[in-house]
């Protein structure tokens, strides 16, 4: 896991610069600037957008204001995937900054879920970190952490658009106990991983993956994408808006690739690839 | 394991990498500036935001218009490439496609050929089974033949042996009975001899007689050697 810093680190600070555009339809006392933001790759837009909201907000009147959605190109961005995620699915081919649009009406109840308050995020956030750990270590690490620790982690997550670097040890403190194994095992049980589709009516597939064959070979990546989908080439898994080698195997990216939410996000991306 | 990192590393370096929109800024700074330069340097007054902003915002679209036109100036020239390179497959397409054509034709041909000579080669096979039964008859019916001729032969010469068995016996009782013959003769000359002496006692008389005894041997003697010479005379002929 030392070796792995680096890649870590390279992981955890990633960014992606953002535009915030508030919406033309929303009513206004005067002009909104647009707003720009380094936006955490391994965070969710309801936790670093605050001052977004308070920008738009100045020049709003107050019984205008419902619920705050975005939108990118008339889709409705879902608050809880990663903002690393939204970006490669939605918009990974066009020129940056990402234009977001802020909405403060007229929210999509069929396609976002309401995020009414930080707590909703955090037990979102405690409820991936406890799915992935159920197929880790069937529940065992997460089941023995304190109360404390749970807050630590979401905590350093939701701080981490500050770009403190103490945030990233603070936090991988406790997600170390999340990630680590007894040599008897092997491995984790199961790999937790969820690949989002960008050409499917299913949002994302999420199956049983070990990170051993019944004969004793590791997994590696292109097993994975050649289980979850026989048709997909066999570089067609993104991971982080990055193609990494098919031959990696499965562990070694989950321990390094997977950060807060403890789930291996990759992309299938069928047609059109970022050069 | 660690060439995995390091691509994972540079992948991430390169997607992080916000050059693009770093030049645009610098971009941006540069019309700003000069814009602003330029306002001032007329009029010797400042003159409103917005006017900057809008001599900015044309300045950065004549900048894009520029890069545009020489994308497309790029993207044109890579146009006419791809269309002659595309012009030169699709002649060697069409190229392979007529030697593809000749040589399913010749292949067609071939097959013909081969069918034919596998019908030949069939029915010659056919003929070389029929011929070699044949063969296998005839080699049986001239072992057959052979066996029999050996049989024959065996059966001839154990004739032969018996016949030369019976001819030295034959011989041997000749010349016994030769033998017996020259006795008797030798006796009859001595009975004769001794009977002239009578004889020519009795000549005296003028009549010449002969014991009865002496006649009959020698008549017996006769009809032996008669019957003796005739049965040489058969066998002989026999062995002829």
């Amino acid at each position: 896991m030392a070796d792995d810093k680096d890649v870590l680190r390279d992981v955890w600070f990633g960014r992606i610069p953002t535009c915030f555009t508030l919406n033309q339809d929303e009513v206004t006392e005067r002009e909104a600037e647009p707003y720009y933001l380094l936006l955490p790759r391994v965070s969710y837009l309801t936790l670093v957008t605050d001052k977004v909201k308070k920008h738009f907000l100045k020049v709003m009147k107050a019984e205008d204001v419902e619920e705050m959605w975005f939108e990118y190109e008339g889709t409705p961005l879902k608050w809880h995937y990663p903002i690393g995620v939204l970006f490669d699915l939605h918009a990974s081919n066009t020129v940056l900054p990402w234009s977001i649009t802020v909405h403060f009406k007229n929210f999509p109840d069929r396609d976002l879920l309401h995020c009414p308050s930080s707590s909703i995020v955090e037990a979102h956030f405690m409820s991936s970190i406890k799915e992935a750990d159920a197929l880790k270590h069937k529940s065992q690490v997460v089941n023995d952490m304190q109360k404390k620790d749970h807050k630590q982690l979401y905590r350093e997550l939701g701080l981490n658009w500050y770009r403190s670097a103490d945030k990233f040890d603070q936090f991988w403190a406790m997600n170390r106990k999340l990630m680590e194994y007894s040599t008897e095992d092997g491995g984790f049980r199961y790999i937790p991983f969820r690949i989002y589709q960008t050409m499917s009516d299913r949002p994302f597939i999420q199956k049983l993956f070990r990170p051993v064959s019944p004969d004793g070979n590791v997994h590696t990546l292109g097993d994975l994408l050649k289980e979850m989908d026989p048709t997909a080439l066999p570089n067609d898994g993104v991971v982080f808006n990055i193609f990494p080698p098919v031959c990696l195997r499965r562990s070694f990216m989950s321990l390094t690739l997977s950060l807060c939410f403890s789930l291996l996000s990759s992309l299938f991306r069928r047609v059109s690839r970022p050069r | 394991m660690g060439s995995w990192k390091s691509h994972v590393r540079a992948k991430l370096q390169q997607r992080d990498q916000m050059s693009q929109l770093e030049e645009r800024f610098e971009i941006r700074k540069q019309i700003l500036d000069d814009v602003q330069s330029k306002s001032i340097g007329r009029s010797g007054v400042d003159v409103g935001k917005n006017t900057r902003l809008l001599q900015l915002q044309l300045r950065e679209s004549e900048h894009l218009a520029e890069k545009l036109s020489q994308t497309v100036s790029d993207l044109t020239t890579v146009l006419y490439l791809k269309e002659a390179e595309l012009q030169y497959w699709q002649s060697r397409v069409s190229h392979c496609r007529q030697e593809a054509l000749t040589l399913a034709k010749g292949s067609n041909t071939l097959k013909a050929t081969v069918s034919q000579l596998e019908f030949t080669a069939e029915c010659q096979s056919k003929e070389l089974a029929a011929l070699r039964a044949e063969q296998k008859g005839l080699k049986q019916t001239l072992a057959q033949a052979w066996t029999e001729k050996e049989e024959l032969l065996q059966r001839w010469m154990e004739e032969k042996r018996e016949e030369a068995v019976r001819l030295n016996k034959y011989n041997a009782a000749q010349e016994r009975w030769q033998h017996w013959a020259k006795q008797l003769k030798r006796h009859r000359h001595r009975d004769m001899a001794k009977e002239d002496i009578p004889i020519a006692t009795s000549s005296w008389s003028g009549t010449t007689q002969t014991s009865p005894s002496v006649t009959q041997r020698i008549n017996n003697t006769a009809v032996i050697q008669q019957g003796h010479s005739d049965h040489n005379h058969d066998s002989a002929a026999a062995k002829v």
